[in-house]
């Protein structure tokens, strides 16, 4: 909107100056337009036959930039290690698609959040010294995205990893046999059924907020002679000694949109076409937002990672992998159905 | 689904017997290439379907030729992301290829028969009208009830269960509205059906047949106000229960407005041929 104002301000600018028939110059009119704002659009001073040029073949270029970094393997990786017990992998960038039921071998319904990877690539690598002098880190993007809207400095990241800009960025902290080449694609198959993860998002804003809905507080009665007093906090602390209201006392405020992680969440299916993640139970964010996916940290869950594949899942290294894989307790669509015995 | 599917079997095989038998007619009067002439000659047998002369059968398929897509299948109208749904639908048709769900409607009587735990036998047979259809995707759901010793019973049943083992429909009818819950608060009679109630062969002409029977209400209060224009209730004999004056009293709820809403418009018909025509394709493969 804001491009398309400026570009109309600026033809009109032109055509005063041609009216008057170069009383002005052109540059005054312009740079008198301009005062408001420091930077240009990309498409400021190009015809739309340019831009429509312009907007193609960036996408051709980011096409071919990743089916390049399909094999990794082909451009000398960086050395593989075996998975040890208490090393950490990276994890996964996700979108999240929505929830459906899905019924165990024993007839069980659960229900599961599908999570989709879209265009998933370790970003960057950064050393023990650079991160925070205790352990490396990867930073991995997820969903392209368009260049034009970001400054060059946002986008120098991108292209030394020779990946197209991406939304979303996260950093995971690795153990230092678990290091992945900067461009390496990633994938749903990293994760595999029966293994447990943990989930981080920017849970839905939910705005200013009473103490009923915030904390759980209990309110007030309906009727007994209550004046305007149902949703209200109550008392909010000790009288006369402390003399004061603690620090942290739960009161109304803004509640949601911060970075929430569920933990421990089990992966009932994995579907390596589409890279789509079936994870059990609910997971905070809404709808299409971009998540982070790592192994779950909880010690009572780590014995489900066994033999992951490690530092990634390469598409060359496990060729043979099926389109879906099941946990052995899910039932699969194409089975018969159930009997109770 | 399925059965149409079968019928479409039938269609395309007697369509390719008919093709073969224009190809010997030409080899034989060509005579030039002899090579997949023995092989022609196997072919067929191996195509000849197997035996299945049940009568129940043919009345379903005639009735199925009807272009009929559950409800399920489309989409709410939503910004989740439309692959989202095709992911499910794979799971539905995969499904629907063990299990035939047949075509049926809120007002149809449907026999379901699904593995029970506490059941003796293992197994639980449940003869019911069905007086709602919800839910999208895998979750899809529908409700029969029936009347039980004199006691109202209504079980929701999941369509995508693995534990549901065959869903029969003894008679295919619609009523007069989409939703029946209203027979919970109607007299006892319009919902009591017979549990060894045998399949009635249906009308084999295209259109479904409307029961358009209006039912007689309990006293009040009743669970909702039915006679609300909010729920556009068809099948009530509000005569009986009402006075005109009531009647009258009533259209203050009213919001005529809605309709002409264009916001709320939702018009699926196209949305409806593309996933009919994809489910097709999918359950014949």
């Amino acid at each position: 909107m804001a491009a398309w104002t400026c570009r109309f301000l600026l033809q009109r600018g032109t055509r005063l100056v041609s009216l008057r028939a170069a009383a002005e110059s052109p540059v005054q009119s312009v740079g008198f337009i301009r005062t408001v704002k420091t930077t240009t659009w990309f498409e400021e001073h190009l015809t739309e036959d340019n831009q429509e040029y312009m907007r193609k073949s960036v996408a051709e270029e980011y096409r071919r930039q990743t089916a390049e970094k399909l094999n990794p393997l082909k451009d000398e990786p960086w050395q593989q290690h075996e998975w040890t017990e208490g090393s950490r992998r990276v994890g996964l960038v996700a979108v999240k698609l929505g929830m459906a039921p899905i019924w165990t071998k024993t007839g069980e319904r659960h229900v599961v959040t599908m999570l989709q990877v879209q265009d998933c690539h370790v970003i960057n690598y950064l050393s023990k010294e650079e991160y925070d002098g205790h352990t490396a880190a990867l930073l991995v993007g997820g969903k392209n995205t368009s260049p034009f809207h970001k400054s060059e400095s946002q986008v120098e990241m991108f292209t030394n990893a020779g990946v197209p800009p991406k939304q979303k960025v996260v950093t995971f902290k690795v153990s230092d046999n678990a290091l992945i080449k900067p461009g390496t694609p990633l994938y749903a198959a990293h994760f595999r059924p029966g293994q447990y993860v943990d989930v981080t998002a920017k849970s839905i804003g939910k705005g200013f907020q009473g103490v009923m809905k915030r904390w759980g507080f209990k309110g007030q009665p309906a009727s007994h002679g209550q004046t305007k007093t149902h949703r209200r906090p109550g008392a909010s602390g000790p009288g006369g000694d402390p003399a004061k209201v603690f620090k942290g006392k739960k009161m109304p405020g803004k509640m949601g949109n911060v970075f929430v992680t569920s933990y421990g969440l089990k992966i009932w299916r994995v579907n390596t076409k589409f890279n789509v993640l079936y994870v059990n139970g609910s997971v905070p964010g809404h709808r299409n937002c971009l998540l982070k996916i790592r192994d779950t940290v909880l010690p009572t869950r780590s014995s489900t990672l066994l033999n992951p594949p490690f530092p990634t899942y390469f598409t060359e290294k496990e060729a043979d992998l099926e389109e879906d894989l099941y946990d052995e307790n899910l039932f699969v669509h194409t089975e018969p159905s159930l009997t109770m015995t | 689904m399925a059965a149409c599917a079968k019928g479409l079997d039938k269609l395309i095989f007697s369509l390719r017997s008919l093709r073969n038998l224009q190809l010997r007619n030409e080899r034989g009067l060509s005579t030039s290439v002899c090579r997949p002439s023995p092989r022609e000659d196997n072919d067929p047998p191996k195509f000849t379907p197997p035996p299945k002369p049940v009568v129940i059968d043919k009345t379903q398929t005639v009735a199925s030729m009807r272009k009929f897509l559950s409800p399920e299948f489309i989409p709410p109208r939503q910004r989740t992301d439309p692959f989202k749904f095709s992911m499910e639908r794979k799971d539905m048709v995969r499904r629907r290829k063990v299990l035939n769900i047949p075509e049926f409607y809120a007002g149809s009587i449907l026999a379901v028969t699904m593995a029970d735990p506490n059941a003796s036998g293992k197994m639980n047979r449940f003869v019911g009208i069905c007086i709602q259809r919800g839910g999208k995707g895998l979750g899809a759901t529908f409700v029969l009830r029936n009347i039980i010793d004199n006691q109202g019973v209504e079980i929701c049943y999941e369509m995508y269960s693995p534990r549901i083992q065959s869903v029969e429909v003894l008679k295919l009818e619609k009523r007069l509205d989409d939703n029946l819950m209203y027979l919970r608060d109607a007299l006892p009679e319009y919902s009591t059906v017979d549990p060894d109630m045998k399949p009635e062969s249906c009308s084999t002409s295209g259109e479904v047949p409307v029961n358009k029977i209006k039912v007689r209400m309990l006293p009040k209060p009743w669970s909702k106000h039915w006679e609300r224009p909010r729920f556009g209730i068809q099948g009530i004999r509000f005569d009986l229960c009402m006075t005109p004056r009531q009647m009258e009293f009533v259209q203050k709820w009213a919001q005529p407005w809605q309709e002409y809403d264009m916001l709320k418009e939702y018009d699926t018909s196209r949305l409806e041929e593309q996933i009919f025509s994809e489910v097709q394709r999918e359950m014949s493969k």
